[in-house]
């Protein structure tokens, strides 16, 4: 096993050849430890669903390496990578990821159905009442608000126990409190779950609450800020992930 | 099955559109193995009463029993281990209030093919005659007196018995005795011989190796001799040829009805193959619905075909035949679930990227 969670390295992604060659993704690095929640922000466009995409081994890249909990994906089959996919990661997208026809409780069963090592019953409560859906679990997605919707997307997400959880815009059609809110949320359960966090976002504001700030133009990756130092410790957490947990779960 | 279902019960409307299509053209598949068997039995009931194994004719005759004429002795010489001879001739009967058409059975009351009537009595004195039930329908009775074209002789019902109708005509026994006398044109001949042997168009057997067959004669099972039945197997192929082609539709409409509610959900299908749901998963849920629906399809349209079956008039020729009618629905399930199979390549081809970055 390696510390860290998913390790990219010199990863490239190049679409079409040629004259109509475009390098979405140049040489870039990316290691997420457990527990770190870190942020890619840039303009659309710039590459950061290409390098998100590229993480959750949902394509290949071009060139370099990308491991995921210590499993080397780049040499996988898309069947293989697809098991990769529901044992390590989960996805909180856009818009909703729920299935529209499953109550709340049945889009978490369904998960059961299909892989073991999901979390407790007791656990599962304990998410629920965390992210405030307690109360909605009888119901389907359509009666629920769009932060209801996230917020069980969050759920989700984090019920099959992932190592990596991957959120692409994952506030885009909420307004700003709910943004704020669904964020603390994320973050808040993700580090509880010691789960590394990539969230991809345009919005700046929702920076404060990660560990690291990356932004990309034109397929490079710049570390912008990285508040806490956050160097993993030997348990995989960090000091300011301590803290900012105690915080947020307030 | 736990996806399948969710989804039919949250989307009641769509699947029952589905459910709707596989129960009418399950419907129409019974109602029309019900008339093939029906009408089949109106040609063959006779026949396939006598269960025999095989029949003689003359080898002129090319397999038609009207064309075939021979002596009764003939039976003496053929290998079987009980024979029937029977003298067959198509005539009007009347009895004063109705006509029919009947075809007339001339037979020897001590062998095989001699009826059991279910009402009335056998035959025995001079020109009676045991006449099939469906006559009872049409307006005859017991102890009718019928007129028969072509002759002079007056016929006497004794008694009625079931599935007694041969090529669409319902069935007359009478004693070979007095056939003779009925046989159209007949009269004549006797007039100018007295002694002439006694004539019969075929002598059918049970048991027995059919190795030496008499010179002139021609040996062939029942099967085919229903088969060579005037009209029988076009009849027959053209109600079959009905039922596969609905095989066809079903397949279709299932596999077009299903795609359309595929495509409609590439987008949550391909959400859930970036959560890493396979795409078998996926597919037998598809598979599991289809099954579910076209069950459920089938046993109403049976449940339906059965009940319309209640209420038909018994001029409609239709009758069941439960075993035909479980292996068409089976049939019917598999082909809507070959028809899901569109759907499966569907989902199989959707790639999670799209979804993800769509």
């Amino acid at each position: 096993m390696t510390e860290h969670v998913l390790q990219m390295e010199d990863v490239t992604k190049t679409f079409g050849s040629g004259r109509t060659e475009v390098r979405a993704l140049k040489k870039t690095s990316l290691n997420v430890s457990r527990g770190e929640v870190i942020a890619i922000i840039g303009p659309s466009g710039s590459g950061k669903s290409t390098l998100l995409t590229i993480a959750g081994g949902l394509q290949g890249p071009t060139g370099g390496e990308v491991q995921i909990a210590g499993e080397r994906i780049t040499e996988l089959s898309e069947k293989d990578r697809s098991k990769v996919r529901l044992e390590h990661v989960g996805f909180i997208l856009q818009s909703s990821n729920l299935v529209p026809f499953l109550t709340v409780s049945d889009q978490l069963k369904l998960l059961d159905k299909v892989k073991k090592g999901n979390m407790s019953k007791e656990e599962r409560e304990g998410l629920l009442e965390e992210l405030g859906i307690t109360k909605l679990t009888n119901k389907y997605p359509n009666d629920l608000s769009g932060g209801e919707r996230q917020r069980v997307a969050i759920a989700k997400a984090l019920y099959s126990n992932p190592s990596l959880l991957l959120a692409d815009e994952p506030t885009a059609s909420l307004d700003s409190d709910r943004a704020f809110e669904v964020m603390k949320l994320l973050k808040s359960a993700a580090v509880k779950k010691h789960a590394a966090t990539i969230v991809v976002t345009h919005d700046t504001r929702l920076t404060d609450y990660v560990d690291k700030v990356y932004k990309m133009v034109d397929g490079v990756l710049h570390l912008e800020a990285d508040k806490g130092g956050a160097e993993p410790l030997e348990n995989g957490r960090t000091d300011f992930l301590e803290k900012g947990g105690n915080d947020d779960g307030v | 099955m736990f996806l399948a279902w969710k989804e039919i019960k949250q989307n009641k409307l769509r699947f029952a559109l589905v459910t709707a299509v596989l129960l009418l053209v399950s419907y129409l598949v019974f109602f029309l193995s019900g008339l093939a068997s029906g009408l089949a039995g109106l040609n063959r009931e006779a026949v396939d009463k006598w269960q025999a194994d095989g029949i003689y004719l003359t080898d002129e005759a090319d397999k038609s029993l009207t064309q075939s004429m021979m002596e009764a002795d003939l039976a003496d010489k053929v290998e079987a281990d009980e024979t029937a001879v029977l003298a067959q001739t198509n005539v009007i009967a009347d009895n004063g209030d109705v006509k029919s058409g009947v075809s007339l059975f001339g037979i020897r009351p001590d062998e095989f093919i001699m009826p059991e009537p279910t009402e009335g009595d056998k035959f025995s004195e001079a020109l009676e005659v045991v006449a099939s039930d469906s006559l009872k329908e049409e307006g005859f009775s017991i102890g009718d007196e019928l007129d028969l074209s072509g002759s002079d002789v007056t016929l006497t019902i004794t008694g009625f018995t079931d599935e007694a109708r041969f090529n669409a005509a319902p069935v007359l026994y009478m004693n070979l005795d007095d056939f003779k006398k009925v046989r159209p044109g007949a009269a004549a001949q006797s007039a100018g011989r007295e002694e002439q042997p006694e004539m019969v168009n075929v002598i059918i057997v049970r048991g027995g190796q059919p190795d030496n067959v008499p010179k002139d004669l021609e040996y062939m099972e029942s099967e085919t001799f229903i088969e060579n039945l005037p009209g029988y197997t076009e009849q027959n192929l053209t109600l079959t040829f009905m039922i596969y082609f609905l095989f066809a539709i079903s397949a279709a409409v299932v596999a077009i009805f299903l795609y359309v509610l595929t495509v409609q959900k590439i987008s949550m299908f391909g959400v859930m193959k970036a959560q890493g749901i396979s795409s078998a998963y996926l597919s037998r849920s598809v598979i599991a619905q289809t099954f579910i629906l076209a069950v459920i399809g089938v046993l109403i349209g049976f449940g339906l075909t059965v009940l319309t079956g209640q209420f038909l008039p018994a001029a409609v020729p239709v009758s069941f035949d439960y075993g035909m009618m479980a292996i068409y629905g089976a049939v019917l399930i598999v082909v809507a679930i070959l028809g899901a199979l569109v759907s499966v390549w569907t989902i199989v081809k959707i790639d999670p990227l799209e979804a993800i970055s769509g």
